[in-house]
């Protein structure tokens, strides 16, 4: 019996050793750029400290800091930098609860939040770093039309509701030459609370002439279907003829979709490029104090050449009351962010960089950090 | 229609004049047959096809050496390479410490149950508690601990917290399997055990516990199976990291399921669409070699095969 009792509890433990040991050894991949991995570490020095740094937040910037994480463990390859998408509010909530060391917003702190932040950053301000230029594109799918253009006012009609088929005189009007069908338009909207929902109604409200009606939230109150996430409303239009929606460009770009130009009242319609919309993040006005450097962007911007519908997202960072170890990895990881090399691999991925002057205002809040 | 022709010798010998109406209940019995096996498929249908598609859409990545040994540092959605090695080890940590907490309290509790506390109202209360515990939502017992762990405690979200609450899951799946299982057991072996002067306590060790034991490793390996594929408790109580952490009381850590999740917004990119699909085969595969597992272990140990 006793005999038996231990091969039955030695089978138990030797199964549940192999699984264990299926996996035994595992590591990271190296890098695909490796052209020094082991010289790097050695000679970067003070720059690079060593540790790991946890954040979470907006779903818009994942993609960028997803690039920008890669590209500097390639500098600093002792750094660990994990980032959550979980959005903008839950980033907040859970840096306010000293569970993340920074967290990215796609909106500035308001004042219930900052004074939470505040405490949590051990009776210092937290500040509101502005460290990726998201744009969003109006996307659309209408058989042959691979050039279209919208102004705020017609915008806001279709977004609303009132203009209700593509061939009404209002989009003929800023489509001369195109054939547009006479089929009703079919909006797509995100059903789940975004920052990008935010800041498109911003731009309607701002732009659209009093054609959009509802306030600026991230719930959308306009017309059309909901789909879930920017993958959902991007998947919508691309699956169905005669649509159009708002989305991240890069989601547009993915699912080829065309993209509309925008007319913002400066006579020439302003195609959706990185410096189209780095040029609208120029005509916006500091909104925070001391080194805080949150935004007001100017959705109704008649400038020439800016492409007006663009969302800024935001680190939010504590300006003092961290562990030593834990500020100069906050410092080391975010001023790699916003320098040249760090904001360079952001085209690639339909988002603009930083404009050089901001630029050097968000290094300079960063070094302030102690 | 083979039915049919075995169960008439069982109503010959009561009923011989059933053999006039056989029309309509050979029509019955072909339609009960035809809905039973439509049925049947029905069921069949989702599954074959889930499968079908994991497998055809998820295989080829995990051919792969690095599959299985690399993580995701490094790699984002629109680049190839890496592996699920941070989340396989995540899952299976978090799981082993789930099973390290539950199994004990759960066989205990259904020895308490079966043994010594048959039939008195502790009992009854420990069971009623258990049923209810069996409908507990994941979600509710993730939110459970985290009230617990972080907003009185004040601790940070790392795996460990994860696996209190998978114990609240794996919990009553492993105590109502092991109760059963001990239910089972002969109440004669028990009386044989007695008439030789063995005190209950080892009566329970020698005879009742290792008679159960196919089917208590069964019924841990099942519980073990359910909570593996949980998403809400590493939603909530863990952050998600590309990078390896065998950590469970400190930082973030990778799972299957939150890998799956993370990718799946960017369908549109087919190095992230492929490692989705990867990672839900790895997910269904690791449960597989677990259910397997739990086969053999019973069959090499059960009694009779001595």
């Amino acid at each position: 019996m006793s005999v038996n009792s231990l091969l039955r509890v030695g089978s138990v433990a030797v199964a549940s050793l192999g699984v264990l040991a299926l996996s035994a050894c595992g590591s990271d991949p190296t890098p695909s750029g490796s052209s020094s991995p082991s010289g790097s570490s050695s000679s970067a020095g003070a720059e690079c400290p060593q540790g790991t740094l946890n954040a979470e937040g907006s779903s818009a910037q994942k993609n960028a800091i997803d690039e920008v994480i890669s590209k500097y463990n390639e500098k600093c390859a002792d750094v660990t930098v994990n980032y959550n998408p979980t959005g903008s509010g839950a980033g907040v909530k859970q840096f306010n609860a000293n569970q993340v060391d920074f967290a990215g917003s796609d909106s500035a702190l308001k004042p219930d939040e900052m004074t939470a932040a505040t405490k949590r950053c051990a009776g210092n301000p937290a500040i509101d770093l502005p460290m990726v230029i998201g744009p969003v594109a109006i996307a659309i799918n209408v058989d042959g039309v691979s050039k279209f253009i919208l102004d705020g006012p017609t915008a806001a009609k279709i977004f609303q509701g009132t203009i209700k088929t593509w061939n009404d005189p209002a989009i003929a009007k800023l489509n001369p030459g195109v054939t547009l069908p006479s089929a009703p338009i079919s909006v797509f909207f995100r059903s789940d609370e975004s920052g990008t929902t935010e800041n498109f109604t911003k731009y309607l409200q701002a732009s659209g002439g009093g054609a959009w009606t509802g306030a600026p939230a991230k719930k959308w109150t306009g017309t059309g279907a909901g789909k879930e996430k920017s993958a959902g409303v991007a998947e919508g239009v691309k699956s169905t003829k005669n649509s159009i929606t708002y989305v991240e460009w890069s989601y547009a770009v993915d699912n080829k979709l065309t993209i509309a130009q925008i007319d913002n009242g400066s006579g020439t319609p302003i195609e959706l490029t990185a410096d189209s919309a780095g040029k609208a993040l120029a005509a916006a006005k500091p909104a925070g104090t001391g080194t805080d450097l949150a935004l007001k962007l100017d959705y109704a911007t008649k400038a020439a050449g800016a492409y007006p519908i663009i969302l800024v997202t935001y680190e939010i960072a504590c300006t003092k009351g961290l562990p030593a170890e834990k500020t100069a990895l906050v410092k080391s990881f975010l001023s790699y962010f916003v320098s040249k090399d760090g904001q360079a691999s952001l085209t690639d991925l339909n988002y603009a960089p930083l404009p050089a002057e901001i630029q050097t205002k968000v290094d300079a809040a960063i070094q302030a950090i102690s | 229609m083979t039915a049919v022709a075995e169960n008439k010798p069982a109503y010959e010998g009561k009923a011989l004049d059933l053999s006039g109406k056989s029309g309509s209940r050979a029509f019955k019995n072909t339609l009960a047959t035809v809905l039973i096996g439509l049925a049947f498929v029905l069921a069949m249908i989702p599954l074959v096809w889930i499968l079908f598609t994991v497998i055809s859409k998820g295989y080829h990545l995990l051919l792969s050496a690095d599959w299985w040994s690399q993580s995701q540092r490094g790699i984002t959605v629109r680049r190839e390479g890496g592996g699920a090695y941070h989340a396989i080890m995540g899952t299976l940590i978090m799981s082993l410490i789930t099973a390290v907490i539950a199994v004990p309290i759960a066989v205990l509790g259904a020895v308490y149950l079966v043994e010594y506390g048959k039939g008195t109202r502790a009992a009854r209360a420990v069971s009623f508690m258990i049923d209810i515990l069996t409908g507990v939502p994941s979600i509710v017992a993730a939110l459970f601990v985290y009230a617990v762990w972080i907003t009185i405690f004040g601790f940070n979200r790392v795996g460990f917290a994860v696996s209190l609450s998978l114990v609240l899951l794996m919990l009553p799946v492993v105590l109502r399997s092991t109760e059963e299982m001990l239910k089972l057991v002969p109440d004669e072996l028990r009386e044989a055990s007695y008439a030789l002067g063995v005190p209950k306590w080892k009566t329970i060790m020698k005879v009742v516990v290792p008679t159960a034991f196919g089917g208590i490793v069964t019924g841990v390996m099942l519980g073990l199976a359910r909570v593996m594929g949980e998403t809400a408790p590493l939603l909530i109580l863990v952050g998600y990291s590309k990078n390896i952490n065998l950590n469970p009381f400190n930082g973030f850590m990778g799972a299957l399921p939150t890998m799956i999740n993370q990718d799946r917004t960017e369908l549109a990119l087919q190095p992230a669409a492929d490692r989705v699909w990867a990672a839900a085969l790895t997910l269904i595969l690791l449960v597989l070699v677990l259910n397997v597992l739990a086969r053999l272990i019973a069959r090499f140990s059960s009694i009779k095969s001595k």
